[in-house]
């Protein structure tokens, strides 16, 4: 970048760069989704005053901690220009392995072996993408399915209990808190942080934008995009049996379709989020946002009272707002045909 | 070729009267699933289907799964009618977009049975008969078994209950709410049914509707739920949010279910065994094919269980 267009950021020195920062088109241009998700949350609580109940609000976070954690992996996926379509069938997996073998092995042996299962399908996708070259697309569309039918291979088609939920200290992942706060919030905020410091502070978390910014020019600039596209996807597992993990915990029992689904709700949160399907673009921050305005949207309809099948038209009414909102700051116009 | 048919139809009732007579015509029965392996319902209901066949030397089968899909399914209608099957059993995959199929065996003289779900009933003409559970009567079962316990808790007239329904769309889930809602009203007239809101069959979802509804409502006395996968989730929500003495009633009794009731924290449900739905199925196509009187719409019972009679009833596999 010219030094010419930093000065141009701050025109009039340091004194009022404070100032120039807090205009309303600036903030708009710079967090439009969160500006639109500040608006939803006002909305919501106008229309049900319960809606801002503390308990409410932890509840909403906490059920939306395991589409989070997902979203997070997704994240690097996509910066990184390609697609993970598997994650649902991935965490469907995840949660089915972790509680037959809970019963089998014990709980603290199941969680490092299920980790390790769900991390060796991440290390295969992450070979077909990034070693074969294959359209990430197809790949994990492909293990989509192929997930699910081994989840129903393994478990025999059998929804999966802990037969002593009494006595086991499984729950704690997804049931239990610390200082008042519950644990998969705590887990969720925790990776976020270890992740957005690792994309956004770390020569990583640079290469990531690079690679998916321009993939030719991070292979002139020494960038190995093979290892790093693996990494991305190996990240993107981590997540997906962490979020197996919370949610096995939770209700110590799953349908084998746990996740189905989940895949395009991931992906929406990460979209809503700013991260451009092209890649070289998104933060973990607003996937975080984008994650909470669906999370806060579809608990909102539910107080509100609507009937369900208006539910679904505007859910889609408001992500399709807050994409504008978002675009239209950025471009500084609400008004934009393709010219 | 008439002389053939008599002698085939003798042989036939000979071999059903004798029981393990000398090797007659065997039936040669077709069965297209709709997805084996979706869930445990299913899986059972394949294996005590290939059971009870197999317990009968007079049956011959031929045990197709569309794995959900439309046209594998009629696919498969079409390959059975190719085998010249006496008789086809569909376990719709969709209740409109089978009916060309069910249409095509039907013209092609195969009787056709529908099993666990009907289809859409400009169907009807080309169905020998329905076999499955009853689903206005389960959700009027449950109302029932809700309203008898309040009355026995003395809140008949001020309680408040919410509805958790299954997936949008289902035949089984409207049929559920609509027999639940016809219900109700009759035998506990001033239970008040604040809210219905879906959850998709998937416990998780339920219990993230469950919350909402705890959040928005104080006064919570009974919830109702499509299946007990779905109460399960709203329990777990109720128990996480710590609120007492809410009655819980489901349909289908899963295991996870049962053993909520055995823990004293659900109250009862409608039990619907895969093995008397498979077992129903197979009965009424040999049943069409030797020719007996059979109703159209050929229910299995689907008994009440609660935390008072479930002794009589073994914990379901699934």
């Amino acid at each position: 970048m010219p030094p010419t267009a930093e000065h141009k950021a701050s025109p009039s020195g340091r004194t009022e760069s404070w100032f120039a920062r807090l205009n309303i088109t600036g903030l708009l241009a710079r967090q439009g989704i969160l500006v639109a998700f500040v608006i939803f949350m006002i909305g919501f609580t106008v229309a049900n005053e319960r809606f801002l109940d503390p308990d409410n609000v932890m509840g909403v976070i906490r059920s939306s901690a395991i589409l989070g954690v997902m979203a997070l992996g997704v994240t690097f996926v996509v910066i990184s220009g390609n697609l993970d379509l598997s994650v649902g069938s991935m965490m469907s997996f995840s949660t089915i392995v972790v509680l037959d073998l809970h019963d089998k092995i014990g709980p603290a042996l199941a969680i490092p072996a299920m980790f390790a299962m769900t991390l060796c399908l991440g290390a295969l996708i992450g070979f077909l993408v990034g070693y074969l070259r294959l359209n990430s697309l197809i790949v994990t569309l492909g293990m989509l399915s192929a997930i699910h039918g081994l989840t129903l291979t393994y478990s025999g088609g059998k929804n999966m209990d802990i037969a002593d939920k009494e006595g086991t200290w499984f729950g704690v992942f997804g049931q239990g808190d610390a200082m008042g706060i519950p644990i998969p919030i705590l887990l969720f905020v925790l990776l976020a942080a270890l992740l957005g410091a690792v994309l956004s502070k770390t020569p990583f978390g640079r290469k990531v934008y690079a690679v998916g910014g321009n993939g030719v020019a991070a292979t002139f600039a020494g960038i190995r995009r093979a290892r790093l596209v693996f990494c991305c996807y190996l990240i993107s597992s981590f997540c997906v049996a962490t979020a197996g993990l919370i949610q096995a915990s939770r209700s110590l029992g799953s349908q084998n379709t746990v996740g189905q689904g989940l895949e395009l709700e991931v992906l929406a949160a990460v979209i809503l989020g700013g991260a451009s399907l092209m890649g070289g673009a998104g933060t973990i921050f607003k996937t975080v946002i984008g994650v909470l305005i669906l999370g806060f949207i579809q608990n909102g309809l539910l107080l509100v009272g609507l009937q369900f099948y208006v539910q679904y038209v505007v859910t889609w009414i408001i992500i399709i707002l807050a994409v504008w909102l978002d675009i239209a700051a950025k471009r500084g116009k609400l008004w934009s045909p393709i010219a | 070729m008439k002389l053939n048919s008599t002698l085939a139809s003798a042989t036939a009732v000979l071999a059903l009267t004798a029981a393990g007579g000398v090797a007659a015509d065997t039936m040669k029965i077709g069965i297209t699933q709709n997805n084996v392996g979706v869930d445990s319902y299913q899986t059972t209901y394949e294996k005590a289907f290939i059971a009870a066949a197999e317990a009968n030397p007079d049956i011959e089968t031929v045990v197709l799964d569309a794995g959900g899909d439309v046209a594998r399914q009629i696919a498969q209608m079409e390959d059975l009618i190719q085998q010249e099957v006496d008789s086809i059993i569909i376990w719709p995959t969709n209740g409109e977009a089978v009916i060309p199929a069910v249409r095509k065996a039907h013209n092609a003289d195969i009787p056709v049975i529908v099993t666990n779900s009907n289809i859409a009933e400009q169907g009807f003409d080309f169905v020998a008969s329905f076999s499955g559970p009853d689903n206005i009567t389960q959700g009027s079962r449950s109302a029932e078994i809700m309203c008898d316990k309040f009355k026995a808790s003395g809140i008949e007239d001020e309680a408040r209950i919410v509805q958790i329904s299954g997936q949008p769309g289902y035949t089984t889930a409207i049929e559920r709410a609509k027999g639940f809602e016809d219900r109700l009203p009759e035998v506990c007239p001033n239970v008040t049914l604040v809210e219905t809101q879906p959850g998709d069959w998937n416990r998780e979802k339920s219990q993230k509707v469950m919350e909402a509804f705890l959040v928005k409502y104080d006064d919570i006395d009974g919830v109702y739920s499509g299946d007990d996968n779905m109460g399960v989730g709203a329990l777990n929500a109720a128990k996480a949010a710590g609120r007492d003495g809410i009655i819980f009633v489901g349909a289908t009794n899963f295991s996870v279910g049962y053993e909520a009731m055995e823990r004293g924290e659900y109250w009862g449900s409608i039990y619907q065994s895969p093995v008397d739905d498979a077992e129903a199925a197979l009965q009424t196509a040999v049943d069409v094919l030797s020719g007996k009187d059979v109703p159209f719409l050929n229910y299995f019972d689907t008994p009440k269980i609660t935390q008072d009679n479930m002794g009589e009833f073994d914990k379901p596999v699934f």
